[in-house]
């Protein structure tokens, strides 16, 4: 029975193509006729701009300029020689190389070929001018990208390149096509989906001169949304500008919310070169730089931390209960632990907590290590939130590494020694830091106990986001500990044997910790990770050296910053 | 021979012939050593569609009944390489890359649907006419069948290839149709579509999205999908009533048309032959469609009669969804015509099909 339904339902199935072939080949056949005769819809692409990426203030550090692209819709064979012909004048090039470059780009019949790429304004005008004369020429806006400050800012902005075989495998399915170009490194490749515009284009239906007649279809292109940071330009200028190119990093966060002031390397790169065919051996230049030019040290860099872990010993020690800020150990130069001699910069001679501090007293710091052992300076190490990334909004963020007696046991297949604690003390042996994680960390002592979690983008098109970062933990520490730890930092600057006290002279009350974390075979890292003003701090500051010599060259650079900021009236 | 098998024989092989000559008729001046060989393929593919088909018409179907759950597995099993190399090649894969072709099992899985189904609503004893599909449940008629059609479904979608997981799901609807299952299942099953539909549209890749959305306005993406819709459209029409002779379209040899070899193939013959040419061409599939529905209604085993009926349904699914599309009527989905598109998987798969319909033809006196 239904058998013989379904073959009715054929019938009227291919009665309804029949019906359909009549229509486009009977009914319309002339309109389409017309159509394919004249070979007439033409595709003229165009493409939108992308989102800028602008600094706090409102200055733009990624944005985009108009150039134009000089395309010539394919046409009969006659009227293309007459238009090559005059375009070559217009163009100012021969006849022989535009007959060469339009052979070269030429993709179907229905596509624009581009004759010239990226042309400036005025020749533009001109061949806009001789339009009239020139058969199907497209004078077609193109937006570039260009960074009007250079080099600023270069390692949180990143560059633009074409995408690579590994990009491209993940971001096919989010219309991801070949030969796009998208953003590699910084803000440019993890808010790429933000920034990405969006390109459009016009088909239009031309007469058999290749003159528009009407627009059959038209997609806008929309641009790509912009990126607020929280980078201030002036402060970010500021602080490259003293960095002067040396092998480091600063960088510059509000203590109380965790917003990225500035983010400077002094080895850096101009993101522009990538934009440019022509600069293609700048690029290779930059890439196999053996120095890493394009590693931004504040996030992905992994360094000990040297002397600034103390503050972290210090508050391990303190809420652990087995010390009170009175506390006195003596230093005599050294400590022998197990078989080995553990040597101090100094003879400091007897002294309590905040004058070690002050002091940077090793010795102090090996007997505090030992008395509380290493499990909880490395509990409080990870309550400080190191050894995992801060998660803050770049991409290929490093996480760091605190050891411990439970990790050596199980992947290094060695027992932990009394060596091993005193090594973590003064944050060497295998503690490994982000200059970032530090300038988190002397946070929690700016802001009286609170861990921030840091970021760098303010706002998405003008939508405020800030407040989704504003998620801080409280740290369950004493009020008292994080006090005592704050004078000694205080100490580091005052005391007259401070190791910081250059930076007394300043106008400013600072406050900070020094370090110098030894490299073997190679010049120390310096440190110096603080806050300013010292009662109502608005900063956190952290100068990292790679190879620097030792914490008293960070510091001095720490000192020309903050010069800087107040002659420039920043604090 | 007898004279049905050699009607279906000679039809089928016209259509084959006819879209030979439209793939070179497509290729033959484009460049590249690839395009140059493409139509010998076809021949190939077309020679061993007929031995194929010669040779499953030789072959008892009942056979198949007993082979069903094997196919059944065996398809899914091809199914699920496809599914894992393209996850791990990170990207869309509908083809198993054998020594010299790619396979693509989605073709396959098609017709074993049909004999599954078949079998599934049929008995094996060829005494018992009846359908016991009158007693069942809503489990048992539609339930059941559904996840065995869904399993294969997921993974053809998931490749993804969303027309033939569309055909898949219309096999399955009009076989129930065909199977007497009630008409309030299949009027519950598709109410319960339609209300999946708005979950299923956010399970679809954006490009998919937009394939459909362009259907319905190609103005809004005039450079991608829309771009193809309109040049088949003009192809279609600017070929009149009796086309522009053969090797002689200028839509389809100054490449205006995109994937002109494949899917859209009728766009290219309905230039060159015109309207008269398709129509003829639509005759002749709708010739293959009534015989195998005719051999359906002659034969009262009912695991031949579905048989029959559902190949008969998937080729007239397949060449109403593929015209459609060639006519900016339905949305451009990625579906070949059968015997005409490029294609061997789709070509032998189609041969087989009709060689069962042969085969039922034979025997339905046995019984």
């Amino acid at each position: 029975m239904r058998i013989k339904l379904v073959g009715l339902i054929c019938v009227f199935i291919f009665l309804f193509l029949a019906a359909g072939l009549l229509n486009l080949g009977v009914i319309h056949y002339g309109k389409y006729r017309e159509l394919s005769e004249k070979n007439c819809i033409r595709l003229i692409p165009q493409p939108g701009s992308r989102g800028k990426i602008i600094s706090s203030e409102g200055s733009c550090l990624a944005d985009n300029y108009l150039a134009y692209d000089i395309m010539l819709l394919p046409q009969d064979h006659d009227l293309l020689k007459r238009s090559l012909k005059s375009l070559a004048a217009v163009l100012n090039i021969g006849l022989e190389e535009i007959n060469a470059r339009y052979k070269a780009g030429y993709i179907s019949p229905s596509m624009p070929v581009t004759i010239m790429k990226n042309v400036n304004s005025r020749r533009a005008i001109a061949v806009e001018e001789a339009k009239s004369g020139i058969n199907g020429v497209v004078i077609q806006p193109a937006p570039l990208r260009s960074y009007p400050y250079g080099s600023t800012a270069a390692h949180v902005i990143g560059y633009l390149a074409e995408i690579d075989h590994w990009r491209l495998t993940k971001l096919a399915d989010y219309g991801y096509k070949t030969k796009d170009k998208v953003g590699f490194g910084g803000i440019e490749e993890k808010y790429d989906y933000y920034l990405k515009q969006e390109d459009g284009g016009l088909s239009v239906e031309v007469d058999r001169r290749g003159k528009i007649v009407r627009v059959i279809g038209f997609k806008p292109p929309q641009s790509g949304k912009n990126i607020q940071l929280t980078i201030e330009l002036k402060l970010q200028q500021l602080v490259e500008e003293s960095l002067d190119g040396r092998n480091g990093c600063v960088v510059i966060m509000n203590p109380y919310s965790g917003g990225i002031l500035a983010m400077a390397n002094g080895l850096d790169f101009d993101p522009g070169a990538f934009l440019d065919t022509a600069s293609r051996d700048e690029v290779k230049k930059i890439v196999t730089d053996k120095n890493a030019l394009l590693l931004n040290r504040s996030i992905k860099g992994l360094y000990p931390p040297g002397s600034i872990f103390k503050c972290i010993v210090a508050t391990a020690a303190l809420e652990s209960g087995k010390m009170s800020p009175s506390t006195k150990f003596f230093c005599q130069g050294g400590l022998t632990v197990g078989n080995n001699e553990f040597a101090c910069w100094e003879k400091h001679g007897e002294e309590d907590l905040i004058q070690a501090i002050a002091h940077s007293c090793d010795v102090y710091f090996y007997k505090t290590g030992l008395l509380i052992g290493p499990q909880a300076i490395h509990d409080y190490a990870e309550k400080f939130g190191l050894a995992k990334p801060t998660t803050i909004e770049l991409p290929y963020e490093a996480g760091g590494f605190i050891p411990s007696p439970l990790w050596k046991r199980l992947y290094r297949f060695k027992s932990w020694f009394d060596g091993d604690t005193a090594n973590m003390s003064i944050g060497q042996g295998d503690v490994l830091v982000t200059p970032l994680q530090m300038a988190r960390m002397m946070s929690v002592f700016a802001n009286h106990g609170k861990l921030v979690r840091p970021f760098i983008v303010k706002a998405i098109d003008g939508q405020d986001v800030s407040n989704y970062h504003r998620d801080s933990i409280e740290l369950p520490f004493k009020e008292s500990t994080v006090d005592v730890v704050r004078r000694g930092l205080r100490d580091v600057v005052t005391d007259t044997q401070g190791t910081a006290r250059i930076l007394a002279a300043l106008s400013v009350p600072v406050a900070g910790k020094t370090g110098t974390a030894e490299v073997s075979g190679k010049l120390s890292h310096g440190w110096f990770v603080g806050f300013f003003p010292y009662q109502t701090p608005r900063f956190v500051i952290c100068v990292f050296l790679e190879n620097g010599g030792s914490g008293q060259v960070a510091t001095g650079l720490a000192k020309e910053i903050i010069e800087k900021m107040t002659r420039e009236n920043m604090i | 021979m007898n004279r049905t098998e050699l009607k279906i024989l000679i039809v089928a092989v016209i259509i084959s012939i006819t879209g030979i000559l439209s793939i070179y008729s497509n290729t033959y001046c484009k460049e590249g050593e690839i395009w140059s060989i493409i139509y010998k393929r076809q021949i190939i593919w077309t020679a061993l569609g007929i031995a194929v088909y010669l040779f499953i018409s030789r072959v008892n179907y009942r056979k198949f009944w007993d082979l069903t759950y094997v196919l059944y597995f065996l398809a899914l099993l091809l199914l699920f390489i496809v599914f894992i190399s393209g996850v791990v090649r990170l990207g869309a894969q509908r083809w198993i890359r054998l020594a010299w072709f790619n396979f693509q099992p989605s073709e396959v899985v098609k017709l074993v649907i049909v004999v599954f189904l078949a079998r599934y609503f049929s008995r094996k004893s060829a005494d018992d006419m009846s359908l016991k599909v009158n007693r069942y449940g809503m489990f048992k008629a539609l339930i059941l069948p559904f996840v065995f059609v869904a399993v294969p479904t997921f993974f053809i979608i998931e490749q993804p290839d969303l027309g033939s997981g569309v055909i898949v799901i219309c096999i399955f609807m009009a076989m129930l149709f065909l199977a007497n299952v009630k008409l309030k299942y299949i009027a519950f099953f598709l109410v319960l579509s339609l209300l999946v539909l708005p979950v299923g549209w956010g399970m679809l890749r954006d490009y998919q999205k937009e394939r459909l959305l362009v259907f319905l306005n190609p103005g809004i993406d005039p450079l991608g999908a829309g771009y193809t819709i309109i040049q088949s459209k003009i192809a279609v029409g600017s070929g009149g009533l009796l086309g522009k002779g053969w090797l002689a379209g200028t839509q389809n040899q100054l490449h205006f048309l995109p994937e002109s070899h494949t899917d859209f193939i009728f766009a290219v013959f309905s230039e060159e032959r015109g309207v008269l040419g398709a129509l003829l061409l639509l005759a002749l599939y709708f010739f293959l469609i009534q015989q195998a529905l005719s051999i359906a209604s002659r034969t009262s085993d009912t695991f031949g009669k579905l048989l029959a009926s559902g190949i008969g349904l998937v080729l007239t699914i397949q060449v109403f969804i593929n015209v459609a599309m060639n006519m900016g009527m339905a949305p451009v989905v990625g579906l070949p015509l059968p015997l005409m598109s490029y294609g061997g998987s789709s070509v032998i798969v189609t041969y087989a099909a009709l060689g069962m319909l042969v085969n039922i033809n034979k025997h339905r006196a046995v019984f």
